[in-house]
């Protein structure tokens, strides 16, 4: 049986397009599963050293571990993700490079290989990435795929610096710039469903471009550097309050709603960490470990992190997880209680911690961080896990009755 | 062999103007069925903005072979990771008509997708008019 299609009448027959990316469900290769497991590893390792940071009485683990926990969490946990879900999206083999690179890489620090051998995979991973959103960008041009390749080059210059045995803090904005800018690439791609006017784009261009800018100045003048990657920050939070489609959706019912009170309260905590990078612009952890608590640098980072960056992954996982694992992860009302918990003892954290110096809110602050962390990733697991079993069941054909069996095979 | 093209009238104009199409061949009943495969594409939801895939203008074109669904369409960007979950939510809705064994999404990037593709209905959902 052909197939003959017919253009809308009145408009010229268009030629088959070429299409640039394959189907995704052939996509999803077999090695997504595992990198998934590496990123859940990488995760429980950062996680591990954070409890370490807080000052609880816990084995510190190898060396790196505990040094490297704000570019293990970044590049080697939400990295492995981050570019595992591009390279999904992408199709071909050799962008599982990039996700392959942070995660091999991410475990090779753990493992405390030698002569930075760990750190130069994980920013060959960033360099991969930056490959992935230049195919995207040969297939089709656009303003938000930049903001996102910068987004992959913030991940390379970390990089970089940290095989070059740069101080954490002096690269930490970048690791920051890495995701920053991805999300709000994203972000940006999808304010167009709100009828984004020529204004709004300059206005970002404008943030993202002060922030980028504070970042770059950051390598020479630590402290005006991060003062002008913080107003970047602001910027970008005011510009998302203002311009974001959650704005809209936040009136919608289920997982529409749930995803844009997630992206909501973010910004709010993306506004906080951008005023403290410029209240206080100096990044130091010196007290960090020691005095284990009122640290400015502390508040400067989670603010970002684990406000802005964790709740953006809480909204998005019950569409990226199905995406990228090729199973359904439906949405139930308890992905709530995970939310709600992070902010809240984000504020213990930040508030009763940090800023009011009493080590006891700090430390539950920050271990309850951690335990919503980890219970939105069970959340999410039985979810998927009970979603199979109830795919699986419904696709079992019924057994007949008992004696039924022989009647049937007979009858066939 | 039956041609149903995407929002039709009668008098065979396309009031949408997106130049979406869907075409159904040599059926028992092709042009119920195709109606039937369109309609049902408005079950799919982006569940980041609440609004279906059809009035998002995302979709060109559904041809059924075989009992195989195609589903021509786009996404607002290329490498968007919702892909894949598009996907499986087409593929639950358009197996659920006896007709339809297996569905392939036909991701295209012409036309380029723009907001211009949207249903007035998507968007008065997403508040640019009322």
């Amino acid at each position: 049986m052909g197939i003959v299609t017919t253009p809308v009448a009145g408009r010229p027959a268009r030629a088959a397009p070429a299409i640039g990316l394959t189907t995704p469900r052939r996509r999803r290769a077999r090695w997504v599963p595992p990198l998934m497991a590496v990123a859940v590893v990488l995760l429980i390792g950062g996680l591990w050293e954070g409890l370490v940071y807080l000052g609880l009485p816990l084995a510190a683990g190898q060396r790196s571990l505990h040094v490297d926990h704000g570019p293990l969490m970044v590049l080697g946990f939400l990295g492995t993700l981050i570019a595992l879900e591009r390279s999904v999206a992408l199709g071909p083999a050799w962008s599982y490079l990039a996700p392959a690179g942070a995660a091999v890489g991410g475990l090779a620090v753990i493992c405390n290989a030698p002569n930075g051998v760990g750190q130069a995979v994980v920013t060959l991973g960033g360099v991969i990435l930056v490959a992935i959103f230049v195919a995207v960008h040969r297939i089709q041009a656009s303003l938000h795929n930049v903001v996102l390749a910068s987004g992959a080059m913030c991940w390379v210059v970390a990089g970089v610096l940290w095989v070059a045995n740069w101080d954490i803090p002096r690269f930490i904005p970048w690791l920051a710039g890495f995701l920053v800018l991805t999300i709000t690439g994203e972000r940006l791609e999808l304010s167009r469903l709100t009828g984004r006017s020529r204004r709004a784009e300059v206005l970002f261009v404008g943030a993202a471009g002060l922030f980028l800018g504070g970042l770059i100045v950051s390598l020479f003048a630590e402290a005006i550097g991060v003062r002008i990657a913080g107003a970047g920050l602001c910027c970008l939070a005011a510009w998302l309050a203002r311009y974001d489609i959650a704005r809209r959706t936040v009136r919608g019912q289920g997982i529409t709603r749930y995803m844009a009170i997630a992206l909501l309260t973010g910004y709010a905590w993306l506004m906080v960490g951008g005023a403290l990078w410029l209240d206080i612009g100096r990044m130091s952890f010196a007290d960090l470990g020691r005095a284990a608590h009122g640290s400015a640098y502390d508040a400067m980072l989670h603010a970002v992190f684990l406000g802005f960056v964790i709740s953006m992954i809480f909204a998005h996982a019950p569409v990226i997880v199905p995406s990228v694992l090729g199973r359904p992860l439906p949405y139930n009302r308890w992905f709530y209680v995970p939310l709600v918990m992070l902010h809240v003892t984000l504020l213990l954290r930040l508030v009763g911690g940090d800023a009011m110096h009493n080590k006891a809110s700090w430390q539950w602050g920050g271990s309850l961080n951690e335990v919503a962390l980890l219970l939105f990733v069970g959340l999410a697991a039985g979810a998927v896990i009970r979603a199979a079993r109830s795919q699986r069941k419904a696709a079992r054909p019924p057994q007949p009755a008992d004696g039924s069996v022989q009647e049937a095979q007979a009858a066939t | 062999m039956f041609v149903r093209r995407r929002g039709q009238r009668p008098d065979g104009q396309d009031p949408e103007g997106n130049g979406a199409i869907a075409t159904v061949q040599e059926s028992d009943d092709p042009g119920a069925l195709a109606a039937q495969l369109y309609d049902m594409l408005h079950e799919v939801i982006d569940p980041e903005v609440g609004v279906n895939i059809v009035d998002l203008g995302l979709v060109f074109e559904v041809t059924l072979t075989d009992r195989l669904a195609d589903v021509r369409m786009t996404l607002t960007t290329p490498g968007c990771p919702l892909g894949g979950y598009m996907e499986d939510a087409i593929r639950r809705t358009l197996t659920r008509v006896p007709e339809v064994d297996d569905t392939h999404m036909n991701l295209v990037w012409e036309p380029t997708w723009g907001p211009h593709m949207m249903s007035h209905e998507a968007k008065r959902q997403l508040g640019w008019v009322s």
